[in-house]
């Protein structure tokens, strides 16, 4: 499997070397553009292992790649469709996906509809989270942008509609409203870690999983929807926005461990709000999200008991960035996540706070490389759901603090 | 204290005259298909960051850019507010997530005006200097 990616990762990297273009092409008389992309990252702790990577010996399990193809079929009508792969530690397996596929129609600038798979809009960079060559980090801030279950969150099934409102002296206003359903992503980090965590709370005073495979469950998803508006302000370089998003998660599968009896977790209530705000000057760039998630959910114990989880997460960041040359960019975030907000926020099982350093180097238009530094405190090990810091990885428990170096070196075309 | 007064004075010609080189050394251009004669800023950047996609006189219109150069550095400064690499990021973003194509790009004057000419909807810009043969002169209002 792994030579299967390998041999797939060589290939799309060496294609357009090789043919030194893009891949655009003329159909019944239409242009159609191809791009692609992929990356290849190493990440280095001192302790502990992070997003199912073995990252305390060095793990080169961060891998992605896709390729897409668009056109207009009219002014006002586009379609196209992206494949996408990748494997991060025990996730992913280079298992192909469809990242998205669809046609969007746009009757006016205020008014588009888009249906199909769709990238789902929110925050500052939640549709292009995973596309490393468009920001400056190697590994985003993993309190907004959790690469472990990206599948399970970053696209819908359904539709979108959308556009922009320009407002004279006001600026402009883009909205989008969405919804639709969540796809399932078998091999994505929300079904890894509920079968290999079985929730029993950690010691007291230590800092340990007790973890067992107990469970196979195969399918997550439901219905969400919601909406994002972001408004470019009158004040050059300053844009402000927000986000709502509601989804009903179902979750099934099957004890395995002490009785084999059907699992389900429905939502009782999970609701999104999110703030952001992003601030150009030249070439320096500040931004900042904070994220709110209050969420209910109901789950059958073996015994046929219903229980409930609650978990009330907030999750945000601040960023700077300066890019000094067209080939060096440097910048920092701080990223924190309460795993539930009312109770202690001081403690590593409920919260992960991450600083960053970046050295972004764009070696061509087409390459770049970063180097980056992770000073990780807290593992959120106490929520209903894990956070990066899985049980199976870590057998032996987790340090309360960790520190991390990320390579990635990424080619787009 | 001479030097200093002499070295503010030079620093303050040297801003005058980029901000001069910046405010008129282009023109804003267009293929004789599109009907509008004047376009707006906001018009302007709206086409070249894709939330636009019509003028006010219901034209249609294809944004092109230049690769580099003095021209397509005063634009950028003048009407789109982002630095050349910001904005190829920009695209970047719109194009892998399908929601536009990654707009033509041209090495010259010269190269915009012939493609602006013969393309239907096309709206671009060249330094002020250049020959506009062909193609429709936008007033920017």
């Amino acid at each position: 499997m792994r030579i299967r990616g390998s041999w797939l990762l060589a290939a799309i990297f060496a294609a357009p070397c090789l043919l030194n273009a893009q891949f655009d092409f003329t159909l019944d008389g239409r242009d159609v553009q191809v791009h692609s992309f992929a990356s290849q990252g190493f990440a280095l702790s001192n302790v502990n292992n992070y997003l199912t990577m073995n990252t305390s010996g060095g793990s080169f399990g961060l891998t992605d790649f896709g390729f897409n193809a668009s056109t207009a079929i009219t002014d006002k009508l586009r379609v196209g469709a992206q494949l996408y792969d990748y494997n991060l530690g025990r996730l992913g397996d280079y298992h192909p996906q469809l990242d998205w596929a669809y046609a969007d129609y746009k009757f006016r600038d205020w008014l588009g509809i888009r249906g199909g798979k769709v990238k789902t809009v929110q925050g500052l960079s939640h549709d292009t989270q995973d596309m490393e060559f468009l920001h400056t980090w190697a590994l985003m801030p993993q309190s907004v942008y959790p690469l472990d279950t990206r599948g399970d969150t970053i696209s819908h099934i359904g539709g979108d509609l959308y556009g922009d409102i320009g407002i004279k002296k006001m600026g402009t206003f883009s909205y989008t409203l969405f919804g639709g359903l969540r796809p399932n992503d078998p091999d994505g980090g929300y079904i890894y870690g509920v079968n290999t965590m079985s929730h029993v709370p950690a010691p007291q005073g230590g800092f340990m999983y007790i973890t067992g495979q107990t469970k196979d469950v195969t399918y997550y998803g439901g219905p969400v929807y919601g909406a994002d508006l972001h408004w470019a302000t009158p004040l050059k370089g300053l844009l402000l926005g927000a986000s709502y998003m509601i989804q009903d998660i179902t979750t099934t599968g099957h004890y395995t461990e002490p009785v084999v009896v059907p699992y389900k977790l429905t939502t009782v209530t999970d609701k999104a709000t999110q703030f952001y705000a992003e601030y150009v000057l030249g070439n320096l760039r500040f931004a900042g999200e904070y994220r709110s998630e209050p969420k209910i959910v109901q789950l059958n114990e073996p015994n046929g008991v219903l229980v409930q989880g609650f978990q009330d997460s907030r999750s945000g960041y601040v960023s700077l960035s300066y890019r000094f040359t067209k080939w060096l960019e440097l910048g920092s975030y701080h990223s924190r996540y309460i795993d539930n907000w009312p109770t202690i926020h001081s403690d590593p099982r409920n919260h992960i706070f991450d600083q960053t350093f970046t050295a972004r180097f764009d070696i061509n238009k087409n390459v770049d490389f970063k180097i980056e530094g992770h000073f990780i405190n807290g593992a959120a090990i106490d929520g209903v759901l894990d956070h990066g810091f899985y049980a199976a990885p870590n057998p032996s428990g987790l340090q309360p603090t960790m520190d991390m170096l990320v390579m990635r070196v990424g080619y787009h075309m | 204290m001479r030097n200093t007064q002499i070295f503010l004075c030079l620093v303050l010609l040297a801003v005058c005259a980029a901000v001069t080189a910046f405010a008129g050394d282009i023109k804003v251009i267009a293929n004789p298909s599109v009907g509008a004669s004047s376009v707006s800023a906001d018009e302007i950047k709206g086409v070249f960051l894709a939330t636009k996609t019509s003028l006010s006189d219901g034209s249609h219109v294809e944004p092109v850019l230049e690769k580099d150069g003095p021209a397509h550095e005063a634009f950028l400064k003048q009407f789109i507010g982002k630095t050349d690499t910001a904005l190829e990021t920009y695209y970047r973003s719109l194009v892998f997530t399908g929601k536009a194509s990654m707009p033509k790009t041209l090495p010259a004057d010269a190269e915009m005006v012939a493609y602006v000419a013969k393309t239907k909807g096309a709206i671009g810009y060249v330094s002020a200097g250049a020959s506009t043969a062909g193609v429709k002169t936008l007033e920017v209002k």
